[in-house]
């Protein structure tokens, strides 16, 4: 019988080899590492439907920025979100409230042989937005003007100040070719009928998005041959990955914010790229239980917002004061009607003639609104008011409101509910006006003031009367005594030191614009 | 033999018809309209109508089960609620990363497991077995998704030597085969005890029959009777075993590719059902349903091949 031995010489003979063997191995991997730089991020799902008219959003507008032409893109100046044109444009003007002129810049061409970008095509992706699930960030838009082969006018049907920020900048602003989308049939899920942007889109499902190096591209070369986008669903994961090296910069968790702003992994950063999210305690108006406005003051003056963003964000979310998010117009940094006083919210109850009150209060069955919800819980027990949590799956969570959808909304006594936002003060307030109830407004109350300010914060483009606006509107959502605002919660990004993070107040990253060091 | 290969295939398409029908069920009594999450809370009335129609949801329940069965056994899964593309289409580009984790994790643990199992079986109650044991009970103990966190935690996180997510560049084989290593590690380090285990009763059993016996007594080399008469006949639970095991393979799977980021029905079926996309939770339970009795099939069959006995017995 063979006897497998192995002396001491062998095994160094063994070893240099097998160390030989893997750097032989590695020594290509690093000179095309050298040749091709290639940033690697995370996605947090597979692309679904590239089309922004039917996209779902997210990572499908971080696809469309890098392969498709914008007209105007996010600029950030210090804690101050704008705009300005892309390199698209040699012209993007607003002639007046409600005409819009713009002009292409030459020589971008779409790829396949699909021609030059053309004010047509403008016209074609914008109009055609109106009838499509993303329709209301174009339900202003009159019609696009094509006054010349690279030129137009866009003509809104009222003054809409948020134009910008919200629709152009956004993922519904982006633009498409007309003959190969009409080519293609009109709709595309996975696959883009024709780019025009610095890269091609390669999309292994399940896998990655990779974005590939587009050959007929004319414009600024970005700073990165290429992309790869890892689909890695679970955030924890994401973090894991980082800190073994497989990504260059990914979204994190808030505790993840608190243990890396204590040590960061080595060579790291963190960026905040914005907070548009606000997360409050909401409560039916018209439930008995909660019909006498001395209630609702007491449940406000109950819960300790404070606590809550120590234990549930790891003190990394900001305060919030009402539904504009930090670093917009009619962002409120403090409460007008409320402050923590468990004393106060005792005597209001006491004063209202309630005692033994049990109420309950919805949320989502996941880890960080579940911690919120046992802390207010303690909080409404301290007043001697029993709080049953019921937690939620996201399918009956997010329709519990909706008349169109059953009859929760008429059990509804409190919940917790986290929005999220664009740039622009309009859209979160929207949701609260009178034709919402029973659809997004659950608080369920109604008034005229706040509908007419609505629609006037809409039409206003004098910076300082907007602020008025949306300070005396948020005024009166907390005078309602149903709301307890909770926080904004921020989007960090860890990322290698050597790269400057280009990512939209809203969190999607735009790859074309990251530099490196 | 063709009449117990009919009878198998008779009573594998009769499961398959109550897996169809019973997981029909369970997605209706799941709470929450599906056209509403197909569509959001804001669909209109029409759009509502007209998706109903198109899912079928406007017939009474009998016929969206015939039609469903129907579909399904014509191939046809229906279409994934977001993109309208085909469920099968969908299923398809996952599953075959799926069966490569499966075979890669099973795979190494019949190599390890089989030999360890027959090594502690012919050193009974010696120090072998005492540590065969031992490594045996202690992996099936530790389940499979603590075993991938450990394992990428230290093997990726901390030494950095074996990639931690994904399933590596398509195309690059080497990389595939790299990125498979801690996955399969994970999922099949469990089998390893499982089958060791196995083969040790097995064996222990069978060499104590009177062929074995006679075959001693004849002179035969050791090594030969192990492997030559010893092992065939052990091996037979130890098939059936690797067949039923495939279920919960596919269940390790899951926890697999979602902690290693990697593509797969798994992670397909985790995410659906996050998205309440329910025609491709259908679908791809329905695939690795039929999968898994086409693998028990196909042990059984193999099973019955070997020793001919067990095809009386149904």
């Amino acid at each position: 019988m063979t006897q497998i031995t192995l002396s001491r010489r062998g095994f160094l003979a063994s070893s240099t080899a097998f160390t030989a063997l893997a750097l032989a191995g590695n020594l290509p991997t690093a000179a095309q590492a050298q040749a091709e730089k290639v940033l690697r991020l995370r996605m947090d799902g597979d692309i679904k439907i590239l089309d922004p008219g039917y996209m779902i959003g997210g990572i499908e507008i971080e696809a469309q920025k890098q392969c498709l032409p914008f007209l105007a893109q996010y600029k950030r100046d210090g804690n101050t979100i704008g705009w300005e044109p892309t390199y698209y444009v040699t012209k993007l003007e607003q002639r007046d409230a409600t005409h819009i002129d713009f002009e292409l810049a030459e020589g971008f061409s779409w790829s396949g042989g699909h021609g030059a970008l053309k004010a047509s095509d403008v016209k074609f992706s914008y109009e055609r937005m109106k009838g499509t699930e993303w329709g209301g960030y174009f339900e202003v838009l009159d019609r696009v003007e094509v006054t010349g082969e690279r030129t137009g006018t866009i003509v809104l049907t009222k003054p809409f100040a948020p134009f910008f920020l919200v629709t152009l900048c956004h993922g519904p602003g982006a633009i498409l070719c007309e003959k190969a989308v009409t080519e293609a049939g009109g709709r595309f899920t996975t696959q883009f009928p024709a780019v025009c942007g610095p890269y091609l889109f390669n999309n292994a499902p399940g896998q990655a998005a990779n974005f590939l190096p587009n050959p007929e591209w004319t414009g600024p070369k970005p700073e990165f041959d290429g992309v790869q986008a890892k689909i890695i669903t679970q955030v924890k994961a994401t973090e894991l990955a980082y800190e073994a090296g497989e990504l260059d910069c990914t979204q994190i968790d808030s505790d993840a914010v608190a243990r890396y702003q204590a040590g960061p992994p080595a060579g790291s950063e963190l960026t905040k790229a914005g907070e548009l999210n606000f997360m409050w305690l909401g409560m039916n108006t018209e439930h008995p239980k909660l019909q006498d406005v001395r209630v609702r003051r007491a449940i406000q003056h109950a819960v300790d917002v404070d606590s809550i963003i120590a234990a549930a964000y790891s003190n990394v979310a900001t305060k919030s004061c009402g539904i504009v998010c930090p670093g917009l117009i009619g962002h409120r940094t403090a409460t007008k009607f409320y402050t923590y006083d468990p004393g106060e919210a005792r005597a209001l109850l006491s004063e209202a003639g309630v005692s033994g009150l049990k109420l309950t209060l919805r949320t989502l069955n996941t880890q960080q609104p579940m911690l919120v919800a046992q802390i207010i819980q303690a909080n409404l027990g301290a007043i001697g008011v029993t709080l049953d949590v019921i937690p939620l799956d996201a399918g009956p969570f997010w329709e519990m409101g909706m008349e169109s959808a059953g009859e929760t909304w008429k059990d509804l006594e409190l919940w917790t509910m986290r929005f999220g936002s664009v740039p622009d003060p309009y859209e979160a307030s929207q949701w609260f006006v009178s034709s919402q109830v029973g659809n997004w407004n659950w608080e369920r109350w109604t008034n005229p003031e706040y509908d007419t300010l609505v629609e006037q914060g809409i039409a206003e483009s004098d910076p300082e009367k907007r602020n008025d606006i949306y300070l005396r509107l948020q005024d009166i959502m907390e005078e309602t005594g149903a709301y307890v605002w909770l926080c904004h919660e921020p989007r960090y990004y860890v990322h290698r030191s050597g790269i400057n993070v280009n990512v939209s107040p809203s969190g999607q990253q735009d790859y074309r614009l990251f530099t490196s060091i | 033999m063709s009449g117990y290969i009919l009878k198998r295939l008779g009573l594998s398409a009769a499961v398959i018809l109550t897996v169809l029908l019973i997981l029909f069920s369970l997605l209706r009594l799941i709470p929450g309209n599906p056209v509403t999450i197909a569509l959001g809370p804001q669909a209109t009335p029409a759009a509502i109508a007209n998706y109903s129609a198109k899912m079928n949801l406007d017939q009474p329940v009998w016929i969206q089960f015939a039609t469903y069965a129907r579909n399904v056994v014509t191939g046809d899964l229906g279409e994934d609620i977001f993109t309208g593309r085909k469920v099968s289409t969908i299923v398809g580009e996952q599953i075959g990363h799926s069966l490569l984790l499966m075979v890669a994790a099973m795979g190494w643990a019949i190599v390890l497991g089989i030999p360890l199992g027959c090594l502690a079986a012919v050193r009974p109650n010696t120090w072998l077995d005492r540590i065969t044991g031992v490594l045996s009970v202690g992996t099936i103990a530790i389940p499979s998704f603590l075993m991938a966190i450990w394992a990428l935690l230290i093997l990726s996180v901390q030494l950095r030597w074996l990639p931690a997510m994904g399933a590596g560049e398509p195309g690059d084989i080497t990389d595939q085969a790299i990125h498979l290593i801690l996955p399969a590690f994970a999922v099949g380090l469990g089998w390893v005890g499982y089958l060791a285990r196995m083969v040790r009763a097995s064996m222990l059993e069978v060499l104590g029959e009177p062929f074995i016996r006679s075959a001693r007594a004849f002179g035969l080399m050791p090594r030969s009777v192990i492997f030559r008469y010893a092992l065939p006949v052990a091996i037979l639970p130890t098939i059936t075993l690797i067949g039923m095991g495939f279920g919960g393979l596919i269940s390790s799977a899951v926890f697999a590719e979602i902690i290693f980021a990697r593509p797969g029905v798994g992670k397909l079926i985790y995410d659906s059902v996050q998205a309440r996309n329910f025609p491709i939770v259908q679908g791809a339970v329905v695939v690795t349903t039929a999968l898994y009795i086409l693998v028990v099939l196909l042990s059984d069959l193999l099973v019955s091949w070997i020793d001919p006995r067990v095809r009386h017995i149904l």
